[in-house]
């Protein structure tokens, strides 16, 4: 079994230093591995990053992140990307990490992605020039979720995102703003690939569990939504190799 | 206040520095506002008081936003 823990949309600051640490002390005896899906600073700085480092560095498990909108706000991202990597956690955007757990290889492939919405109900790449630009953003970051969750080679797969891959998880949400909350475009890389967990953070008044059209497991992890300090997903290991099954 | 200032109450969280939140909701209620939502700590919920009042004044606000706890699960979700 793999155990899985998540959260988003943590927003860190100063003000918020050390409220996470204590459940933080307790999540190697929970989790394998822990995944921050975006928006892991208040409005993107250096300084923020600084606090998120110092909140959620050196748990004693592998740390995995996307970026959120919130940490691209002041245009400070190599700041905030050296901040993150040099407390030893790996920023996702367009690749892949293969986690050994206990000889089961977890694979975790990762994009910011964005909005445009949903199947039926979405922005098309037509018009002025700003509107080709916002949908064509969100059509290269899928494209590049997709490759980089086929290319795994892995016994678990799992995406991580911030931005939803499906309407379902953002149920309590105000209906207008869907198309600045996810895109279809991001469910449909999930299905081309093996998929066992799609998780993801940004909408704050959404829902926890969803599904994509091809049935792979979605999960909202946005701090406001779970209301706790982390989510554990446990997951057995599907992918067990021949020899190891049959015990030869 | 007038028919825009939820509009402008709402644009003020997300774009002063300061605050940065987008998850608070913004409705009118009556002569007053009422705010709703969560923040990751009492601080914020004080800042956003502050801000409203002094951009918004002579406005009645109600503020009803919590701080998103933060204690470890009591329990995991089995995804067979
Ligand atoms: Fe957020
Ligand atoms: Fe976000």
């Amino acid at each position: 079994m793999i155990r899985i823990a998540a959260v988003g949309d943590v927003h860190i600051d100063r003000d918020v230093l050390g409220r996470f640490r204590p459940a933080l002390e307790e999540l190697p005896d929970r989790a394998d591995v822990l995944l921050l899906a975006g928006d892991l600073t208040r409005h993107g700085t250096e300084a923020e990053a600084k606090c998120v480092a110092t909140e959620f560095g050196g748990l004693g498990v592998p740390v995995i992140a996307v970026l959120g909108n919130h940490d691209h706000h002041c245009d400070e991202v190599p700041g905030v990307l050296a901040a993150l990597t040099d407390a030893g956690i790996t920023v996702l955007e367009g690749d892949s990490i293969v986690v050994d757990v206990d000889g089961t290889r977890l694979g975790v492939a990762g994009v910011k992605g964005f909005g445009g919405g949903f199947a039926g109900r979405c922005a098309s790449e037509f018009g002025e020039p700003e509107m080709k630009a916002f949908v064509r953003t969100t059509g290269t970051v899928a494209e590049r979720l997709g490759a980089a969750l086929r290319d795994l080679d892995c016994d678990v797969r799992v995406a991580l995102t911030h931005y939803a891959p499906v309407p379902d998880t953002l149920a309590g949400e105000p209906l207008e703003i869907y198309p600045f909350l996810g895109s279809y475009l991001l469910g449909q890389a999930i299905d081309s690939a093996p998929t066992d967990l799609a998780v993801h953070g940004h909408a704050h008044h959404g829902s926890e569990r969803g599904r994509t059209p091809g049935g792979v497991r979605v999960r909202n992890v946005a701090h406001p939504v779970i209301k706790q300090a982390y989510s554990v997903f446990n997951l057995a290991r599907e992918h067990v190799s021949p020899s190891a099954a049959s015990g030869i | 206040m007038n028919d825009y200032t939820e509009a402008e109450v709402q644009r003020a969280l997300a774009e002063d520095l300061g605050i940065a939140e987008q998850g608070i909701s913004v409705v009118r209620a009556g002569a007053g506002l009422v705010l709703c939502g969560e923040v990751e700590s009492p601080h914020r919920r004080d800042e956003i008081v502050r801000l409203v009042h002094e951009r918004f004044p002579g406005i009645e606000i109600t503020a009803d936003i919590g701080v998103t706890r933060a204690a470890a699960p009591t329990e995991a979700e089995e995804l067979a």
